[in-house]
């Protein structure tokens, strides 16, 4: 057994001086679940497992993210097995442990990142691989899988930005596709037995890659035609997808640990449905976490109630990616709330992430109200209904129009837009719809709003460049061009009407290099190797992308960005992410593609008459 | 929207509880507004029914003591509920203590009947403890030949310094009610200056309340000259204040 090392609360407390919220950095919160080595008979982790649980984002971040409450969770009830959080520290705190030349270390007992058996990562997104690289780093973990030895500890993936694994498959031993519950422990039991016994991390990696979702890099070889295209993977076998069949078998986390500073959702989460019943065709969650699970309306009241009971939240959000698709919403918010008054004085608020706003949920929208009227969330995602019926996002303009009246009639004064551009197959008009669909919102609300309110109207639009993904019909698409996107951009803020719409736009060069990121192959390692030697992290922070170091980082390692993004893959050729098999045939995939250029076709043949 | 009432219906069931806690080690890093956010979930869990204000964003009834600035430990941080029990103070410290960190601890509660009026603005003095370290200043100061005679020389004019010169020439004087230095019983290079701050305005005493953080920059950087270093710093009592002088806080 290695020694463990830990940090000690003194030296703790000189690193804090002068540090931005400090909170962060502490683990005094109530449900904390890691054993106690101090607690404990042999006063060290003599018999234990140890698993770090990374998020590589902030604490604040981090700790609203339901997945890794789960794993923690589970992996904490396990007798002989223990897991800790690990967060990112934040640029002032990375520069005080470079300074100090201290290791990066869990929160629960302060162990240093290098003395766990197993260092798991979650990857939400595909701006956090840098950070993901700055962590290894800061834990004085090589980075090069190839270049860890038997010491060092088994380093893993998982998480929606990890389903195409190759842009990262250098830095990880191994990657976990698909649900984590049933997994976390097959894979833990195995590597028990790896660091009790003197069989290597090879014979580990064999183990576990007999499991469903486990893709071990090291053992499949990709070979290359010239140009950069996959011409074969060795072996041809698929990796398929970990999923759990009944959600309801696992109960929800109703004691998750509760964080002591404002986190971005600091509330209780409840997922009451994995899975999305809609097909959007640019939704990559849509097609990842299928097939529909939804758990049992009865135990999921009473484990809310419970769960409310036990963290003292007066704030539940009931989490999925479609919440009006679950049949029994109406009755689970009722009965939570009444069984939340059996308790509790105060009131609950809820929210409902995801909710797909027409006129019957705007009467849910009404239920979940309290106190001051909140904005109200529209996602059209395009402007006219021929790229609408693209891209399969089944809203009406006319009953979108009509639920914004009747929500004016309510009282709500504010909504909230979402839009992409850059869509497959967008011609000017579509971006011109754009414009116009917020024009006859505001005609709405002055038909609707008495003028003193009207006053205070406010739109806000949100507009993203849209970045096509892996395992989504237009994972073959290719990706617009910056310029044009900038000038699409440029066109809807000269034409709308400033004075009810505030437009937030996110930069599309960040689009380009997610894209680039999320479809590459593995010789994108190389890409984000050196824009984090460069400098890179926290790409997701406008402050702190910055699109020249990518540019030349990609560069440097003899790739044209346009071949993960502007070029798009032909409909034949080998993917970087075939090598794994999301539970989505590639022949369904195609025919949505092949429906989403008919419904192009068919506007442009037939006389489309604007409504 | 669902009728979620509030069950407080008779006012005369209302009580008020005070209360007095502290927070101590990692609780220091914690802000003022995180500390709330941390008792009103233990009010939660403790299954108290804590009164609501009315209106369109109702607020739990909770008033606190203003904030101790984030790093320094506090054994006198204040509190008051108005909760819709009937409960004596002693269960009511007993149920919250068990939701929280045994770090973050309630000392003494009391209950009121009816809603009391807030003891908040009665706190005048605040007093803080700076852990002063002198071992950097002795050692640095001895040459290989000196005798403990001079280091005593030196300690003494550090002392004489504080107490004579810096505090009292400050700007700061205006808004410190008395302050006192006294040595340390365990090591002879620790010394405790004692500060006693005004917690508010009294028109003919002070025209100045004590801004501990600038307070405490001025200080680190008057001890660099006698590199001396502060340990350590908590808030360790509240006072009321009369004419006949200074009162702890009573609940």
């Amino acid at each position: 057994m290695k020694e463990i090392k830990i940090l000690n609360f003194d030296v703790l407390e000189k690193l804090l001086e002068g540090i931005e919220k400090p909170g962060r950095y502490i683990n005094t919160e109530i449900g904390v679940k890691s054993k106690n080595p101090l607690l404990g008979e042999n006063r060290k982790f003599d018999n234990e497992v140890l698993m770090a649980l990374v998020f590589p984002d902030i604490y604040e971040v981090g700790m609203s993210n339901l997945g890794l409450q789960i794993l923690y969770d589970i992996v904490n009830k396990n007798e002989g097995f223990s897991a800790e959080r690990v967060f990112s520290p934040w640029i002032d705190f990375e520069k005080k442990l470079r300074e100090e030349n201290v290791k990066i270390f869990s929160l629960e007992n302060r162990i240093f990142l290098d003395c766990f058996d197993i260092v798991g990562f979650t990857i939400q997104h595909e701006l956090l691989y840098t950070n993901i690289l700055n962590m290894l780093d800061l834990g004085r973990i090589n980075i090069y899988s190839k270049q860890r030895d038997e010491k060092s500890p088994v380093i893993c993936a998982g998480g929606p930005a990890a389903v195409n694994p190759q842009p990262i498959s250098k830095f990880m031993d191994f990657f976990v596709i698909g649900d984590g519950e049933e997994i976390i422990m097959h894979i833990l039991q195995v590597l028990k037995v790896y660091k009790k016994s003197g069989k290597g991390k090879r014979w580990f990696l064999k183990e576990i890659s007999r499991l469903d979702g486990i893709y071990v890099p090291e053992f499949y070889k990709f070979y290359y035609y010239p140009d950069g295209r996959i011409k074969k993977i060795e072996p041809e076998k698929k990796i398929k997808k970990a999923v759990i069949k009944n959600l309801d078998e696992f109960k929800i986390v109703s004691n998750p640990v509760i964080p002591n500073i404002r986190t971005i959702h600091d509330r209780f989460i409840v997922e009451i449905m994995r899975g999305c019943p809609r097909g959007c065709r640019f939704c990559q969650a849509g097609f990842i976490y299928r097939p529909v699970r939804k758990r049992n309306v009865e135990s999921l009241t009473r484990q809310s109630a419970e769960g409310l009971k036990n963290t003292g939240y007066d704030e539940i959000s009931f989490l999925s990616l479609s919440s009006s698709d679950y049949s029994e919403i109406e009755k689970l918010i009722r009965d939570t709330v009444s069984l939340y008054h059996s308790n509790q004085s105060g009131k609950l608020s809820i929210s409902l992430p995801s909710l797909r706003l027409d006129s019957f949920n705007l009467k849910l929208m009404k239920l979940i109200q309290t106190g001051r009227k909140t904005g109200l969330t529209f996602a059209p995602e395009a402007g006219s209904q021929r790229m609408r019926d693209i891209i399969n996002k089944n809203i009406k303009e006319s009953d979108m129009i009509e639920t914004i009246k009747m929500a004016f009639d309510e009282g709500w004064e504010k909504i909230k837009l979402y839009f992409m551009i850059g869509l497959p197959f967008e011609n000017e008009d579509d971006v011109c719809e754009i414009t116009e669909l917020i024009k006859r919102i505001i005609a709405a609300a002055k038909e609707k709003l008495p003028r003193k309110k009207l006053s205070r109207l406010k739109i806000n639009v949100s507009i993203n460049a849209f970045c096509p993904k892996p395992f989504t019909p237009f994972q073959w698409a290719p990706q617009d061009h910056p310029e044009n996107l900038q000038k699409k951009f440029n066109y809807i803020l000269k034409n709308v009407p400033g004075r009810y719409v505030d437009i937030k736009w996110v930069d599309p060069c960040k689009s380009i290099v997610e894209c680039a990121l999320s479809r590459g192959n593995e010789l994108v390692c190389d890409v984000i190797e050196y824009a984090w030697r460069s400098g890179a992290k926290f790409d997701n922070w406008s402050d702190f992308f910055n699109f020249n170091v990518w540019e030349e980082s990609f560069k440097k390692a003899g790739l044209d960005t346009g071949l993960f993004t502007t070029v798009g893959f032909s409909e034949d050729e080998i993917l970087p992410w075939d090598v794994i098999d999301v539970g989505i045939s590639k022949e369904f995939l195609l025919k949505e593609y092949d429906k989403s250029k008919k419904c192009a076709d068919r506007y442009r043949t037939a006389d489309y008459n604007k409504v | 929207m669902i009728n979620q009432k509030n069950v407080q219906t008779d006012i005369e069931q209302q009580i008020t509880i005070r209360f007095k806690f502290y927070k101590k080690e990692e609780f220091k890093y914690l802000s003022h507004l995180d500390i709330v956010r941390i008792l009103c979930r233990a009010l939660n869990r403790a299954g108290f029914k804590v009164a609501y204000s009315s209106g369109y964003n109702p607020k739990p009834r909770l008033r606190f003591s203003p904030p101790t600035p984030l790093g320094i430990e506090s054994f006198a941080e204040y509190g008051e509920v108005i909760v819709n029990d009937n409960i004596d103070g002693n269960e009511f410290k007993e149920k919250i203590n068990k939701e929280l960190n045994d770090k973050i601890q309630i000392v003494e509660a009391k209950s009121l009947p009816g809603k009391a009026d807030s003891f908040m603005n009665e706190i005048a003095v605040n007093l803080y403890t700076f852990v002063l370290d002198t071992t950097d200043y002795s050692s640095s100061s001895l040459s290989p030949s000196s005798s403990s005679d001079i280091t005593k020389i030196l300690l003494d004019k550090f002392y004489s310094d504080i107490l004579g010169g810096l505090i009292e020439k400050s700007d700061f004087m205006s808004s410190i009610y008395r302050y006192e230095m006294l040595p340390s019983n365990e090591s002879s290079n620790i010394f405790f200056l004692k500060i006693y701050g005004y917690a508010k305005i009294f028109k003919e005493k002070n025209n100045n309340f004590f801004k501990f953080n600038n307070f405490y920059l001025f200080l680190k950087e008057c001890l660099k000259e006698y590199r001396v270093s502060i340990n350590n710093v908590k808030k360790e009592e509240s006072f009321t204040l009369d004419d006949n002088g200074i009162n702890a806080m009573q609940i």
